[in-house]
């Protein structure tokens, strides 16, 4: 159960002299869920586009599962088993929520295999319990796009339950969210721990102590400190940098 | 509900399929030719709605897969005609290529013209047919593989096939020897079947091209009906979501687009079938920006609405240019009807029905909810 399923050695990118990402090494655990910290620009979304292949890392490499997937394309590392949600919620707006969670059952992602009407019966019952587990079942026949922001979030979600993938990125899941939204967020991904490994992006601390085991800043694109959600409120260093002299609120 | 839905679609292609397969019992061969033509382009303006609606990507050349089509039939049709046998030798040699010959080259597909041997497979009507199939889909899915495999996207695909359209008409147009130029393909000879002769002006050919049409529809909605037609929408919506759950998007509009240019290129054989000739007009913008009208107005998001939206218009058109008055006003018309569908009905005819039908469909529906709470 403790085997690594994410893991970065001494990933770096360098945008012409600017090291978004600089020497970031870390292992995420097989079904733990890892918070990354920090504050504007300190390179998480850019550590998010490295393991997903979006941006072409310079130094250091990603393995999934001990596999390297390093500079991949972006679905070849996703047929790896790797899922991301995005900032901006991205889902299919012109299909309906069931055709959404229909494409993201993506075990044969080729064009041939893919010639064929209806998923089979098994496939069909996942998909009804994903429906259920994120609250979509009764706009299961209702296109994505006119989905309230918290609804398409939860499609997403649901998306990558259905993907199967074994690494799911999220990128602030609880933006813009009101907080009831944000406490069933919250439950959708307490139960997602576990089956899956999760990194997460947030600045929501309530929402960060709902959800965190462990938790990794970062600040200028290194890692600056790395612990439980105690040990990273109290660490000094931590202060300094993003949370300023408040401490966390 | 998702029965009732998909059941009104299955009796609108069927409705479409009888009306057209009746059509030989009201009118005359020469109506018939004219019609025939017409299911040519509504072919067309279905492998439009394949790649603008289905994928999301609006081809401004399609022109130029109807254009190989075309003149892949063109070519074989030439040599089956009895200009091809007047020059003199023991094989066909179209007319054009001795008057563009050099003093003193043999009167031989060999060698007559420069390229000239390119022809020499096409003695057989049958190379034509399946170069006219599947030269399209292989040059469409080549293309694709290159400009999509680039993550190029949206108005500059558009570009990009507008140029390759023009470039083209420029090549076909400029090798006179190899192509008659300006003046086109034309004294054609008839497609024959298991004997038969298809005369462009009898109800065997109108049928032909019919049937043709109906399982073109038939297999393009069930195509878009499969998972990989959802996967396509999908690709539409959001490409780089559909990469992060690992599908290779580029495979699949290539492989769309290849169906689309198959189609097209099917419509342009037929076509030539029907009226005897083959033009570089087929590889010119404006033909190729009309087809994408069709689309925009029988409704892009429907396989069968677009093919009805270009049978309609060309009716229309038909009927307009008989009255001397608005033979002018025509490209008025055709653009003022354009911009009210775009702005009132964007998703055209087709969305249209999609409506009504919703409508009527929920109202029964409705009352039914109503008698139970009448019930209680």
């Amino acid at each position: 159960m403790n085997a690594v399923a994410l893991e970065l050695d001494g990933l770096a990118v360098d945008f012409s002299g600017f090291r978004a990402v600089d020497g970031v090494s870390m292992a995420v655990a097989h079904g733990e869920l890892r918070v990354l910290l920090g504050a504007n620009g300190a390179g998480k979304t850019t550590l998010m586009d490295l393991i997903s292949g979006k941006t072409k890392s310079t130094e250091g490499r990603v393995y999934v599962h001990g596999r390297d997937v390093t500079n991949q394309r972006e679905h070849k590392i996703a047929r790896a088993g790797v899922g991301r949600k995005f900032q901006i919620p991205s889902v299919f707006s012109g299909l309906t929520v069931r055709q959404n969670l229909e494409v993201a059952q993506s075990g044969q992602p080729g064009v041939f295999a893919n010639l064929k009407m209806r998923l089979d019966t098994e496939a069909q019952e996942r998909l009804d319990e994903t429906l259920d587990l994120i609250g979509l079942t009764d706009e299961a026949e209702t296109e994505a796009g006119v989905l309230s922001h918290g609804q398409t979030q939860w499609l997403e979600l649901g998306m990558l339950m259905i993907q199967n993938a074994s690494v799911i990125l999220l990128d602030e899941p609880t933006a813009g969210m009101t907080a009831g939204e944000t406490a069933k967020t919250a439950e959708i991904i307490n139960r997602l721990k576990g089956k899956h490994t999760l990194l997460v992006v947030e600045h929501d601390m309530a929402f960060v102590r709902d959800i965190a085991e462990r938790i990794t800043v970062l600040h200028l694109g290194k890692v600056l400190a790395e612990g439980n959600v105690a040990f990273i409120e109290n660490h000094p260093d931590v202060k300094a940098a993003y949370l300023g002299k408040q401490g966390i609120s | 509900m998702k029965t009732l839905f998909s059941s009104y679609h299955v009796w609108a292609y069927l409705a479409f399929a009888i009306v057209i397969l009746a059509l030989p019992l009201i009118g005359d061969e020469f109506w018939l030719n004219r019609v025939a033509k017409y299911l040519c382009y509504g072919m067309l303006g279905a492998a439009v709605a394949l790649t603008w609606g289905y994928a999301g990507i609006l081809n401004l050349g399609q022109g130029l897969f109807f254009g190989i089509g075309a003149y892949a039939m063109a070519m074989s049709l030439k040599l089956k005609s009895y200009t091809s046998m007047q020059q003199g030798s023991e094989t066909p040699v179209p007319d054009f290529m001795l008057w563009n010959a050099e003093p003193g080259a043999p009167t031989d597909l060999c060698c007559i013209t420069p390229g000239s041997w390119l022809w020499i497979p096409f003695q057989s009507q049958w190379v034509g047919l399946i170069v006219a199939v599947v030269l399209p889909a292989v040059f469409a899915y080549i293309m694709g593989r290159i400009i999509f495999g680039q993550r190029i996207s949206g108005v500059f695909v558009s570009i990009i096939t507008l140029a390759l359209v023009l470039l083209t008409r420029l090549i076909v147009t400029d090798a006179q020897p190899l192509t008659n130029g300006f003046n086109g393909l034309t004294d054609l000879g008839w497609f024959t079947v298991f004997g038969v002769e298809l005369d462009p002006y009898s109800k065997v050919t109108y049928m032909v091209v019919a049937v043709a049409l109906i399982i073109v529809l038939a297999l393009t909605r069930m195509l878009v009906a499969t998972r990989a037609g959802t996967i396509l929408q999908a690709t539409r919506d959001s490409d780089t979501r559909a990469l992060y759950l690992g599908y290779d998007v580029p495979a699949y509009q290539s492989f769309f687009f290849a169906v689309s240019a198959g189609i097209a290129g099917l419509a342009g054989m037929l076509y030539v079938i029907v009226a005897e000739f083959a033009s570089p007009s087929f590889l010119e913008l404006s033909f190729s920006v009309t087809m994408v009208v069709w689309a925009a107005v029988g409704g892009r998001g429907s396989i069968l609405g677009a093919c009805i939206g270009a049978i309609l218009i060309n009716m229309l058109e038909a009927r307009v240019s008989e009255t001397e008055s608005l033979v002018e006003a025509w490209k008025l018309i055709i653009g003022f009807v354009f911009v009210i569908v775009v702005i009132y009905l964007p998703k055209g005819l087709s969305g249209l029905a999609h409506d009504l039908m919703s409508k009527l469909q929920s109202a029964p529906k409705l009352s039914s909810v109503q008698k139970e709470e009448a019930h209680q």
